[in-house]
């Protein structure tokens, strides 16, 4: 409907011509979409019969989670930290990766690019790939356990602090840079010199953010087995204890929370 | 006198246009060389083609009789630190104190963890007091550069060349973003670094009035060429 009108606006026949073949190139482009959108439903198996028929098992594990088992919440409570160590070591060890990955492919350095580009293709890779997959890989590398989950995120969020590091680093002034290459220093004298402190409340801030969201991703590294309140989750919904499952589910509510918050105040700080 | 620093034949293309065609000229130490011209006449690119901040396509860049054009790596960044620069835009790190922006004139001097740290080393932290009291400005040495006032970032970078002891001084515009007042301060105090130091100084400007009372010696610029600005002309108001 805004179509016509645009072309109106522009007031001039070359336009609303332009206008109507854009209106004719839409229909064709609608109907593929809305093809396309329908074989992913189909592919994904949706069924409003079989969410029918699971409903009322839901509603009974929803009635038989009241009230929430807290015989054991010592327990879940030691475990919802280990996914908060894990996540935080598991960021540290990220940013250590991280950072002369992110110093080599910063395009203001002045890093050759035949060292930049390789450096560049390892964080997208290790970008590419989730902390849950890695772990997956860890589990059977290492054992069972945080240190899996830990070496997970680590490789991981290197990838991803790297790409976010560089791009910060790449918002730094040229001019004092200029001025300090001038003075004769080298690349790295310069860098922390010069651009360090201009993007060093960025940096802090992506650090911390990747921190929180770690926390709320590596709730689910349990389920490979590595480690953290997951494993709990996994263990108490196959056993079907519902009661249980409620107070894990209210663990990992309340530490998110907490986190997040930690990190939005911190940041907040930064800024 | 022999000339520190000497520039020959510097040329600089960019596409089809010749913003600096076969630049020459010799600075002696002590003297203070204006270099006057309208807006995009290629003074910056003359000041950046000399400090290499951008590569000259042709000629020839001597300091202290030592070529400087071909330079590469480590020579080039040794032979960097003879030339003390400043720029129109001041330059500094901003969320550094002054004191810590004069200390970039020491860089090379200092191992890495004292300049992630800030942690200066103290006789060259008293030195470069020194530097900033000697452009006035010995009470603001922990005052942030970005809460100074466009007078006292630039007076800030003059110390900071000075904490270089090169032997050369660049400046593009240096008072160009200064009121009248200050703009004068600032000249003065190069002026006289040339003099009491020995320093070889040059300088672009575009106010001929300013050129004319703080220059020994002024060129003139025009579409990327260079020419000595006679007293014929001078005298011409
Ligand atoms: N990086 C560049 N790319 C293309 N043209 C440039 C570049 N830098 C400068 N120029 C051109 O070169 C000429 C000289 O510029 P500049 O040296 O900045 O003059 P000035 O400093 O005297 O105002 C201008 O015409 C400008 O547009
Ligand atoms: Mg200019």
């Amino acid at each position: 409907m805004d179509q016509p009108r645009d072309g109106n606006r522009l007031g001039c026949h070359g336009a609303q011509e332009h206008g109507s073949r854009r209106q004719r190139a839409f229909l064709p482009l609608l109907v593929l979409g809305i093809a396309f959108y329908l074989l992913c439903l189909h592919v994904s198996e949706v069924s409003l019969s079989r969410l029918l028929e699971g409903l009322p098992r839901l509603w009974t594990w929803l009635v038989r989670s009241w009230p929430p088992d807290l015989s054991e919440l010592d327990i879940l409570i030691r475990r919802g930290l280990e996914t908060v160590a894990m996540a935080t070591i598991g960021v540290s060890f990220g940013a250590i990766i991280a950072a002369p990955i992110c110093l080599l492919s910063a395009r203001n350095i002045g890093v050759s690019p035949i060292v930049a580009l390789p450096a560049r293709w390892l964080l997208n890779a290790l970008r590419g790939i989730d902390s849950f997959v890695f772990a997956l890989i860890f589990v059977a590398a290492v054992g069972l356990g945080p240190f899996a989950g830990v070496l997970g995120i680590a490789v991981h969020t290197a990838g991803s602090i790297a790409k976010l590091w560089a791009e910060a680093i790449e918002t730094a002034e040229i001019g004092p840079v200029e001025a300090a290459r001038m003075s004769g220093a080298g690349r790295l004298e310069v860098f922390l010199h010069a651009q360090l402190p201009d993007v060093l409340p960025q940096l802090a801030s992506i650090l911390l953010y990747m921190w929180e969201f770690n926390v709320r991703a590596s709730t689910v590294l349990g389920i490979v087995g590595a480690g953290g309140i997951g494993q709990e989750l996994k263990n108490s919904v196959d056993l079907l204890l519902f009661d249980r499952v409620l107070t894990i589910l209210l663990v990992i509510l309340v530490m998110v929370t907490l986190i997040d918050q930690l990190s939005a105040w911190l940041r907040r700080r930064l800024s | 006198m022999t000339p520190v620093l000497s520039v020959d034949g510097l040329t600089k293309r960019f596409g089809g246009l010749n913003a600096l065609d076969n630049v020459s000229l010799e600075v002696a130490a002590g003297e203070f060389v204006a270099v006057l011209g309208p807006s995009g006449s290629g003074k910056s690119t003359l000041f950046r083609c000399i400090t290499r901040l951008t590569e000259p396509d042709a000629g020839s860049i001597e300091i202290d009789r030592v070529a400087f054009e071909s330079l590469k790596g480590r020579a080039l960044r040794k032979a960097r630190g003879r030339i003390g620069v400043v720029f129109q835009q001041f330059n500094l790190v901003r969320r550094k104190t002054a004191l810590a922006n004069v200390m970039t004139g020491a860089l090379p001097r200092l191992p890495l963890w004292r300049i992630a740290s800030g942690f200066y080393p103290e006789n060259l932290a008293a030195r470069a007091g020194t530097a900033l009291a000697s452009v006035g400005l010995a009470s603001q040495r922990d005052q942030r550069a970005d809460t100074l006032s466009g007078g006292q970032q630039q007076r800030v970078a003059i110390a900071r060349a000075l904490m270089q002891e090169s032997r050369v001084l660049l400046a593009d515009e240096p008072v160009a973003s200064l009121d009248p007042q200050t703009a004068r301060m600032v000249l003065g105090m190069m002026r006289e670094m040339a003099k009491s130091k020995g320093l070889a100084i040059l300088c672009t400007l575009h106010q001929p009035e300013l050129a004319a009372e703080f220059a020994d010696r002024i060129l003139l610029m025009q579409s990327g060429r260079l020419r000595a600005f006679d007293a014929a002309e001078q005298a011409v108001p």
